[in-house]
């Protein structure tokens, strides 16, 4: 399993824009992605879970990810926090 | 199969229903957020589409996610960029876990002044869930909110 943590720096935090864009993005992988906001979690490929964290500017969530491309989806994902959120 | 019934979503404002296609911004053109339709609005009075759950009201009270009783996820997004106007313009008439009829008003808006800021007020109605639907028809033209059908689904 790989995980990361980042802070979200962008002031409208994860609505429905990047939700949608960060979904599609983790769908290309097999590997299970779930993400992590203090007690709630969600599934990354689920917008309405995703959507349901409401995830904000300054805080910080945990992703996890486990499965056969998890080295390719770390990559991926943590790039897409860091280039858009 | 016999007696199979189809569901039905109906027009969250009155306006022009189109196709999610035609929505000028491709996050929704593209279905990237599932498949549906957009309304363009000419009325204030945003309504359910469903009987369902109020699972989501947005902190910028510009979208709103709506569980149908029968697990459609239903995401309500007033206007285009809207997230921008940090909630000038809208004022939820729901709380999270509130149960609601198709019908039942969500939001009240000032489309002029979302218009007068720049902001294009196409209503996208997206099923994110929509892949897990059997069949998904879209009826387009006038519709009234809370009342004409815009959607008809199986699952």
């Amino acid at each position: 399993m790989k995980e990361f943590t980042y802070k979200i720096c962008d002031e409208l935090g994860i609505h429905a824009r990047p939700a949608g864009l960060l979904v599609k993005e983790a769908s290309d992988f097999e590997s299970e992605i779930m993400i992590y906001k203090g007690e709630k979690s969600a599934d990354l490929k689920r917008l309405f879970a995703l959507m349901g964290l409401s995830v904000k500017k300054d805080d910080t969530i945990r992703v996890t990810i486990s499965g056969s491309d998890e080295d390719a989806a770390l990559t991926a994902i943590e790039g897409f926090f860091k280039n858009n959120l | 199969m016999f007696g199979r019934k189809k569901s039905k979503i109906v027009a969250t404002q009155t306006g022009e229903c189109v196709g999610i296609e035609s929505v000028p911004d491709s996050v929704f053109a593209d279905k990237l957020l599932g498949d549906g339709i957009a309304i363009i609005p000419t009325d204030n009075k945003v309504k359910s589409p469903v009987n369902g759950t109020v699972v989501q009201v947005f902190d910028t009270l510009h979208a709103y996610s709506i569980k149908s009783d029968d697990g459609l996820e239903i995401l309500v997004h007033i206007g285009l960029n809207t997230v921008e106007l940090k909630g000038e313009g809208f004022t939820a008439k729901v709380s999270e876990g509130d149960k609601v009829h198709a019908g039942d008003i969500l939001c009240e808006t000032d489309i002029n002044a979302i218009k007068e800021k720049g902001y294009e007020v196409y209503t996208p109605i997206v099923i994110t869930n929509s892949d897990e639907l059997k069949k998904l028809e879209f009826l387009k033209g006038q519709v009234i909110g809370g009342e004409t059908t815009v959607m008809e689904y199986l699952k």
